[in-house]
């Protein structure tokens, strides 16, 4: 007997999958989070990985909207949670990206009813089945930011040139702690106010946070309107701001390892002659 | 004489709550009121630094409500509106947990006994600090700017505000003229019709309002800028003066050659 189990190899587990969870977070509101996790989502699912987008925004949702995916919810996180729908059911497919679905927070509920570990164990799954999971984390750092980080051991932190949104920033890289991986994402930096000494610079806004620079994105009006039609930017091949979420989303990947460009100001000419776009 | 209490809110974060907050306090407190002003982003507070007081601040609102300091020792006074703009800042290495709504609204009373107006900077959300922000507040300022997130959100807000039977108005913030224009963006009466609750102000979209926030300069301290004369009609409309809203004004045609959208 002892012969035979010595030789017969100890079962090894079936290969799970275990794709990364990233947490996309700031503290401050409105700087951007939504927005980056659907176009970094979006970029990523373009290139044919598996890309799960989670709303954990209970209570004040807006991933959907985004993605212009708003019409095709019918079940949400807690559902899933409270055993009322399955979670196939409420992943919402994206037509445009075939790999990346959507799972929307609950509208009508409060971020207190989500059970941080059953919220954990949902994240868990989901890396089993997709490549990456991307977490949509709400504004503030209570209860709804607690329950968004805990499963992730990635970050990225997105911030606007601005001093308050500096100062919420790393009150939140504080609060994270040593996750494997904490990146930026600098958002709205309109260059010619930097020059003019009228913004703080990217660099600026770095030398106090320290952390690895993922990419810094422009303030452009494209931006707003492809948030308001639900059509992501980086989906778009001839918007350069969609090209700055492609290349967040290689750096994400690690197929593309190019120092971020800040990126360059539409000449006079070239805004009169409408090629801001 | 009753005083006003007003919470500052707008479900959606980073639409302009806090510069909202500090500008209108500081334009009313230039026509001669006496202001305070309350941060309660506890743990992430910031109207400090939009009004460039960060350094002075000795004790916060978690201090008062623990006992550790009286409330006036908590007050930061603003020199450069005589005694007349106060605030009082958030504790920044606490959770919102630390105050609850009893005791939020207990310092506004408080505080409705010193001053003509208390406003209520309220966090992002409608989490425990949204709840202590209304606890003690009797109208509410809606800050919305014309995005779908934001409009969403704050219909969510107005309901939570409606339940607690708050009086409530509207400020429409970072309007840009040339993409309503354009039908890129939303406008001032689409969002009126999609919320219907009374307008307060119309705020355009105004680089000045990053390089001010930055420097913790209130705009009402430029006077050329044209924001600050926005705000003094807001804040004439608050004390009850019936003031006719003017349209944004015509764009130049430099301005709208270069607003035009390719195709």
């Amino acid at each position: 007997m002892h012969e035979l189990r010595d030789e017969v190899p100890a079962a090894a587990p079936a290969a799970v999958k275990r794709g990364r969870a990233i947490v996309v977070t700031s503290g401050k509101g409105g700087v951007g989070k939504t927005t980056t996790t659907a176009n970094v989502g979006a970029a990523l699912g373009a290139t044919g990985a598996t890309v799960a987008l989670v709303d954990a925004d209970v209570g004040l949702r807006n991933l959907d909207i985004v993605l212009g995916l708003e019409s095709r919810v019918r079940f949400h996180v807690l559902d899933v949670l409270e055993g009322k729908a399955e979670l196939d059911d409420a992943l919402v497919s994206d037509k445009r990206v075939p790999t990346m679905k959507l799972l929307a927070a609950s509208q009508t509920r409060e971020k207190d009813d989500v059970d941080t570990q059953a919220f954990r164990a949902l994240i868990e799954s989901l890396r089993e089945r997709f490549d990456y999971v991307l977490i949509d984390c709400p504004a503030g750092i209570e209860t709804g930011f607690q329950n968004a980080i805990v499963a992730a051991d990635e970050a990225i932190i997105v911030c606007t040139p601005e001093v308050s949104a500096v100062r919420d920033a790393d009150r939140v890289v504080g609060l994270l702690g040593d996750r494997q991986s904490i990146r930026l994402i600098v958002n709205r930096v309109r260059p010619a106010l930097v020059r003019r000494g009228k913004m703080l610079s990217v660099d600026d806004v770095n030398a106090i946070l320290r952390l690895p620079l993922l990419g810094v994105i422009a303030d452009e009006p494209g931006v707003i309107i492809s948030t308001n039609k639900g059509e992501p930017l980086a989906l778009d091949a001839a918007s350069t701001t969609g090209d700055a979420y492609r290349k967040i989303a290689a750096r994400i990947a690690g197929t593309d390892t190019s120092a971020p460009e800040i990126p360059r100001e539409s000449t006079f000419l070239e805004k009169l002659f409408g090629g801001r776009r | 004489m009753s005083s006003r209490r007003i919470v500052i809110t707008s479900g959606k974060g980073g639409v302009g709550k806090t510069t909202t907050t500090a500008n209108l306090g500081a334009t009313l407190a230039s026509r001669g009121k006496r202001v305070c002003l309350v941060d309660a982003d506890i743990g992430l507070r910031n109207l400090d630094l939009v009004l460039g007081l960060e350094k002075r601040i000795v004790f916060d609102l978690v201090e008062v409500v623990e006992g550790r300091c009286q409330l006036r020792q908590a007050l930061i006074k603003d020199k450069r509106f005589g005694e007349l703009l106060a605030i009082l800042p958030a504790a920044q290495t606490r959770d919102k947990t630390a105050v609850s709504e009893t005791q939020f609204a207990t310092v506004i009373d408080n505080l409705a006994e010193m001053f003509d107006y208390v406003f209520i900077d309220c966090p992002a959300g409608i989490e425990h600090g949204f709840r202590n922000a209304i606890a003690g507040a009797r109208e509410a300022i809606v800050v919305t700017t014309p995005e779908v997130s934001a409009i969403r959100d704050a219909d969510r807000v107005i309901g939570k505000l409606n339940e607690k039977g708050l009086p409530i108005r509207m400020i429409v913030n970072r309007i840009r003229p040339d993409m309503v224009r354009n039908g890129d963006m939303l406008s001032v009466d689409d969002v009126c019709e999609i919320l219907s609750i009374e307008l307060l102000g119309i705020v355009p979209d105004d680089e000045d309002v990053i390089d001010t926030t930055n420097r913790g300069e209130p705009l009402v301290l430029s006077p050329d800028s044209r924001l600050a004369a926005i705000y003094e009609k807001i804040a004439r409309r608050l004390e009850g003066e019936i003031v006719p809203f003017t349209t944004l004004a015509a764009p130049s045609f430099l301005s709208r050659l270069l607003g035009r959208k390719a195709g």
